[in-house]
This record gives structure tokens, sequence and C-alpha cells, in this order.
């Protein structure tokens, strides 16, 4: 009976984090910059307010679908990541599954954006797949290198193993290697400054967002704000030893996400080039140190 | 326009008051008056605690600020700008240039009133208007929009004849690719 409860509310919980998460972003950065800035609420009046325009343009049938496929692939991940009190889908998938389905919304986006025919959004989505090769394989290697330590690619396992030694027990204290590698990697891809390529508001007009407009970009927004609650969970349940209960596990949340957007404040924008080189020599060795060390 | 207002549902009310918390901005800074918009973003007057922040396509953007002269041939962009902007959508004069043609007034080239191309929701005048001025008006619009009678986008659509005419008078005949009164049918305006 719980399982059907939270599969219903799960989504609307996660994105009420994913929210309040993006409205602290923007509070945090305008504080930085010495604004008063936003209120916390203010993404959800954003979404509220794209999804209650008036007109919508569509492009064709293709740019409908992806962001059916945006969204769907979105919640589909969620439910694969186990929170605290919900894990009753990542038993019948491990990690691996969510590498897989972490790539249907940029292949959804790929395509949708493609209809558009708008070169801005091309050049945002060719820059998004190729910081794709760029995060993806530390980051894919942190995980091989923490399924070794572990013995086993299920989620619920390795937070229980974790979590069995207390605070040495995490992820990050027993290989901070991987740790570090698989932290620069998450930056990369929750797309923040410095490998903000994707979007890049001053070069390429927001990228893939060129050309929507109204319900398309509040779709996008929602999966955004769902999509930053994914990445951090996936993290804190790799290296933070997951979270005993939800307490825990927003202040893990919180802690994660004012650690990513201090990097954010700070700097400026890669160029593309520059971003895959950065994370082919710096998170790719790290992770390759820390296999090793796994290995030997 | 008031039987019109009368019949708004609760549940447009109370979403007047919650989107009004959110505007989108895209400038078009040909005219002078842009050097302005720079102090009103950042520390000193931060717009963005009003939820007004800078987008940078038209399909994002609810307000189109044009700041000062428009020129015959700007004059086109900006039309061209504003058809690609998703309803609803408001105009703001920026500058005396937008109101009267200001120290423009005698020139050839440049078009003298906004509001007979394109439906002006406020102006703001002055030559050129200091960040409290323009913060003004975007809480002038904010109460506007709270209130349910920021309603001059729909003038467009209901009045395509009179702006086309006007348009064509100036630059003669383009194609904006936006068929207006084909939308205002589809969307129900
Ligand atoms: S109103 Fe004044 S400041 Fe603005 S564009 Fe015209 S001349 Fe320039």
């Amino acid at each position: 009976m719980s399982t059907v409860l939270w599969i219903i509310f799960y989504p609307i919980i996660a994105f009420a984090i994913g929210v309040i998460l993006l409205g602290y972003g923007r509070k945090f950065n305008a504080r930085v910059q010495r604004r008063y800035g936003p209120p916390i609420q203010q993404v959800f009046y954003d979404i509220l307010k794209l999804m209650s325009k008036r007109t919508n343009i569509s492009h064709g049938w293709m740019h409908d679908t992806a962001l059916v496929m945006l969204l769907g692939g979105t919640l589909l991940t969620l439910y694969f990541i186990p929170v605290p009190g919900f894990d009753f889908f990542s038993g019948y998938g491990d990690f691996l599954v969510v590498m897989y389905i972490l790539l249907i919304p940029s292949l959804g986006m790929a395509l949708g954006v493609g209809e558009t025919a708008n070169p801005n959004g091309s050049i945002g989505i060719s820059r998004a797949l190729q910081m794709l090769a760029g995060y993806d394989i530390p980051f894919a290697l942190t995980f091989i290198g923490m399924a070794i330590l572990a013995g086993t690619t299920n989620f619920s396992e390795i937070i229980a193993l974790q979590q069995a030694e207390g605070i040495f027990g995490w992820g990050l204290m027993t290989n901070p290697f991987l740790g570090v590698a698989a932290l620069i990697a998450l930056h990369g891809m929750m797309g923040e400054k410095p490998f903000e390529v994707m979007v890049a508001p001053h070069e390429i007009a927001t990228g893939p967002m060129t050309e929507m407009g109204g319900k398309y970009l509040g779709m996008m927004m929602i999966q955004h704000a769902l999509n930053v609650v994914i990445e951090l969970t996936i993290y804190i349940n790799l290296f933070l030893g997951g979270a005993a209960n939800w307490a825990s596990y927003l202040v893990k949340l919180f802690v994660l996400m004012t650690l990513i957007l201090s990097v954010n404040a700070l700097f400026g924008r890669f160029r593309v080039d520059d971003a895959v080189r950065f994370m082919w020599k710096v998170p790719l060795v790290l992770a390759v140190i820390g296999v090793l060390i796994i290995i030997l | 326009m008031s039987e019109k207002l009368t019949q708004r549902k609760a549940w447009d009310i109370v979403l007047d008051k919650l989107t009004k918390r959110s505007l989108w901005m895209l400038h078009y800074c040909t005219g002078c008056g842009a050097i302005e918009l720079p102090p009103t973003m950042t520390s000193r007057y931060d717009m963005e605690r009003f939820g007004i922040s800078a987008m940078v396509t038209p399909r994002q953007a609810d307000i189109l600020l044009i700041t000062g002269y428009l020129s015959v041939k700007t004059l086109q962009r900006v039309i061209l700008t504003y058809e690609q902007m998703q309803a609803p959508k408001y105009v703001i004069g920026f500058g005396s240039c937008t109101i009267n043609g200001g120290m423009y007034w005698n020139s050839y080239a440049t078009i003298k009133s906004l509001d007979q191309y394109l439906p002006v929701e406020l102006y703001i005048a002055g030559c050129m208007p200091r960040p409290e001025a323009i913060i003004s008006s975007f809480t002038e619009l904010i109460d506007r929009i709270g209130r349910g009678e920021a309603n001059s986008w729909q003038d467009y659509y209901d009045n395509y004849d009179f702006y086309k005419k006007n348009q064509e008078h100036v630059f003669g005949e383009i194609n904006t690719y936006v068929d207006i009164k084909d939308d205002k049918v589809k969307f129900g305006i």
C-alpha cells in the first residue's frame, strides 16, 4: 500500500524539492552578487506562468513528442533511484539501468530541438552531446570502481554497505579519488558554470531552449527541477552513504547543492572544447587512479 | 471590456495573482536608453526581486521593452520579434522617442508614435528615464496584471487591420510568418 502511495506522490515531492533547490540557487547567486534576489518560490511562479500562456507555437509532431520523451524519461529515472523509504524499483534495476535511461531525456531533447530547425538550438544540442562524452566516461568509471569495491551494482546494497560503517564507510572516505572525480563529473552533468556550455545565454541564446516558449518551456523547466534532484541523489547514494531518513537526505541535498552553487558563482564559462578537455584530463585521470587503487 | 472583466473566472483571478510575479523581459536596445538597464538589473536596483529577469529569445519573453527611437528598418525587426512572442505579452515604450518622436521628431528615418504599430501597455516618459522610473513602471505593470487589466495585447488580435495598415504605410508589405487572425481563432483570444 505504501509503495502505491510513494509511486503516486514521489514525483510531486521530488518536484517540490527541485523547485526549492533551484529557487535557493537563484537566491544564492543573487546574494553572491550583492543583490536581494527573487523569493525562494520564484521558479514555481515561472513554471506556472509558462504553463498558463495563451498561445503556444508547435513546430511539428516531433516537437510535441520530444517533450513527452523528455518528461517521461526523467520520471522513469526518478523511480529507479532509491530515497529513504522508497527503494521498490531499485530491486528491479541497478545503476546500469539508470545510466542507460538517463540518456532518454537528452535524446528526446535532441529530436525535438532538431525539428525546430533553429541554428542556436542545433549548436546547443551538439554541445550537450560533446559534454556528455566529457562527463559520462569519468562518471561511468567511478561507478565501475564503486561496484568492484562493493561487489554489487545494486543501489540499495551499496547504500547498506556504506551505512554499516558510519561516516568512514562513505564512498567519499573509502575512495576519495573516485569521490572527487564523480563530484566534478556531477558538476558537468548539472551544467553549472564553468560547464554551462550547453545553455550559454550570451553566446547561443539558451541553446536548446531557443525555440521553446509557453508550455514547452514549462515542461522543460519541470524536467530540469526533477533532474537536479536525480543527479544529486545519485551522488549521495554512491558517495555520501545514501540517507537513513528524510532529514539527513534533505541536509545532504542542500549541502551538495551549496557546494555546486559556490563553484558556479565563482567561475565564468569554459569553451566547449576546453570543458571536454578538462573533463578528460582531471576527473578521468582521478577516476582511473581510483579504479587502479581498488584493483591492485 | 468591463463585460469581459466581470466574467473572469475565479481561477483566472488566482492565476493572475501568481503569474504576475514572474515576467521575463526582452529588451530591444537600439536607442540610447539601453544604458539605464544594467543598473536596473544589477545590485543597485535589482529588478529580479520582483521576478523580472532578462531573457534572450522572443519565444520565452513576456515583456518587450523598446528603449528609445525606432527607425523604419528596426521597426520591421521589432514587429517580427513581437509576433514571435507568446501571448499574454506586454510592450513597454521607454523614453520620449517612443511616445512622440522626442528629439528625433524631425527625422525622416524614425517613427514617431509606437502605439500606431504595436499595442503599447505602458510608456515611461523621460529622456532618458532613470532606473527608478523603470522599476516603478514594472511595479505598475505587475499591479495591472494582478487586477487583470493588462489586456493591451488582445488589441493586436482584435484590431489587427489597423496595425497592419500603419505598418504597411511606413515600410510596405512584409511577411512576418505569423498569421495573427488564424491564431485568434485557434487559441480563442
Ligand atoms: S528618449 Fe532620449 S535617451 Fe531615449 S532614445 Fe530618445 S533621445 Fe535617446
